[in-house]
């Protein structure tokens, strides 16, 4: 069984199709970068993964399950969407730990993941004096506390220092490679991930261009920018400057 | 449920808003009493041994519900603002017992709030009628059914503020429609008589009730529902509320 199956989700917004008929997995041990241009309908596809959007059609499945589902959904999966989804009132410890509260964990995991993430001297701040690299660390925690398999990551490099994002390569590559987590990381900023992911799935305008190994994509000596590039514009714009078939 | 509203507590109480608006209730409700107490000692004043002194100042721990209303649609809509929905609906993807959760957590902050706030009230008022030579027993001894009212009021206040969080979403607009509600709607309801039809089925009417003396002040005495009726209206309004939160909250894309 995969980790994460979304099969065929559909969603429109206002009559704009942000996804249309997407489907790919991602299998435990591995790191699967998700990518596609600004708005082609990655953070949509994750939302109607994670249950906060309503697909119009087809459904996203978290070890064989829909996510509302899960009965403790942070002991499976941890996700993270945004890096700004913190009360900026509110220390970072006790963003935690109201989490903690509501899964049903203890409240010392809160010190544990914080320690983690290398922002344990951070938790008594309010988040509003985080700066965003501390955010996306903090954020990342919370989807730690569960000790969870699965781990879906929405453009987690945003806002890192270059130090930041070495850290996250290699957080990202031991939970896959040494603990056998699932990860899924979506990314526009191909350079970062390059050099983290074993898979890659490519979507635009809402509709999956390619799913398939690193290697698969980068393995004629193209460059996944290029590769990314070729694949993404396909079908529209003139972008076949020099490659006339 | 109990470790949600265990969650949904430590939110409130992790923010600085709750204490904040409980300081700004103790000084509406101070001041308000100030005014009272000030005018007893003019000519002009009630004096401080009188019935309808007593009248006056035991409900006055009542006047700050709209700051638990605040709470109320605080811990729905600040949840928006900063997108830490999010964070909630990933945590616990089952929204009723989330909306339901908020509802149980508002009633117990704004329980212990409005207990405060009523029982400072009650010391200040009860002080100033021992100092002005009264007695604390008023007419048909109705102190305690007054300072009981008073604190349900609080509760049902919350609840209500919930309610419209959750129906409103936006933080600005859902605070200028509780503040327009409960400082110009609701006052000229209940108090123009002509209009007291409309007004003692509206919360603040039914609040009233609770807590009215059946005093005349010059205006007649207020006509309101029951203290019965008033307190089954009430529960439909937390109903209501509930539900509203409920049904808005269930269906609706979080993006």
């Amino acid at each position: 069984m995969s980790a994460i199956e979304i099969r065929e989700v559909s969603k429109a917004f206002r009559g704009h199709q942000a996804v249309d008929r997407v489907s790919f997995t991602v299998e435990p041990g591995t790191v699967t970068g998700f990518l596609g241009p600004n708005g082609a309908g990655k953070t949509t596809t994750l939302r109607c993964l994670l249950g906060l959007v309503r697909p119009d059609g087809g459904e996203g499945l978290v070890n064989g399950r829909s996510y509302a589902s899960l009965p403790n959904p942070l002991a499976e999966v941890g996700a993270v969407l945004e890096a700004t989804n913190l009360h900026p009132g509110r220390t970072g410890r006790n963003h935690l730990r109201v989490m903690c509260d509501a899964a049903g964990l203890p409240v010392s995991r809160a010190e544990e993941v914080l320690a983690e993430v290398g922002i344990a001297e951070a938790g008594n701040k309010r988040v509003g004096g985080y700066s965003m690299g501390m955010r996306q660390r903090l954020s990342l925690a919370g989807a730690l506390l569960g000790d969870p398999g699965v781990l879906i990551l929405d453009e987690p490099a945003n806002g890192l220092d270059p130090e930041g994002i070495e850290w996250l390569r290699r957080f990202l590559r031991h939970q896959a490679h040494e603990k056998g987590v699932a990860v899924l990381v979506s990314s526009h900023v191909l350079a970062e991930v390059e050099q983290t992911v074993d898979d890659v799935v490519i979507i635009a305008r809402g509709r999956l261009v390619h799913q398939g190994t690193l290697t698969e994509v980068t393995g004629d000596g193209e460059s996944l920018h290029d590769a990314f590039l070729r694949l993404t514009s396909a079908g529209t714009d003139p972008h076949t400057v020099g490659d006339p078939k | 449920m109990t470790a949600l509203v265990k969650s949904e507590l430590r939110k409130v109480l992790t923010t600085r808003l709750w204490w904040i608006l409980l300081l700004a209730s103790l000084a509406w409700v101070a001041l308000s009493l100030g005014v009272v107490v000030l005018a007893s000692g003019m000519g002009e004043g009630l004096s401080r041994d009188s019935t309808e002194y007593a009248g006056s100042v035991w409900p006055m721990g009542a006047s700050g519900t709209l700051f638990v209303m605040v709470i109320g649609i605080m811990m729905v809509t600040s949840e928006y603002q900063h997108r830490t929905i999010n964070v909630t609906f990933l945590t616990s993807p089952r929204r009723l017992p989330v909306v339901l959760s908020k509802v149980v957590a508002a009633s117990l902050v704004s329980l212990v709030f409005g207990v405060v706030v009523v029982g400072v009230s009650a010391l200040v008022a009860g002080a100033s009628i021992l100092s002005g030579g009264g007695e604390l027993n008023l007419v048909d001894n109705q102190v305690p059914r007054i300072l009981a009212g008073s604190v349900a009021a609080y509760v049902v206040y919350a609840m209500i503020g919930v309610g419209l969080g959750a129906l409103i979403r936006n933080q600005v607009a859902a605070l200028v429609v509780s503040i327009l509600w409960v400082f110009m709607l609701e006052p000229i309801l209940v108090v123009i008589p002509q209009l007291q039809d409309v007004g003692k089925w509206m919360p603040g009417g039914a609040v009233s009730a609770l807590y009215d003396t059946g005093i005349d002040y010059g205006l007649g005495a207020a006509d309101l529902l029951p203290v019965w009726g008033a307190a089954l209206v009430l529960v439909g309004y937390a109903a209501v509320a509930v539900a509203l939160a409920s049904v808005t909250t269930l269906r609706r894309d979080v993006v």
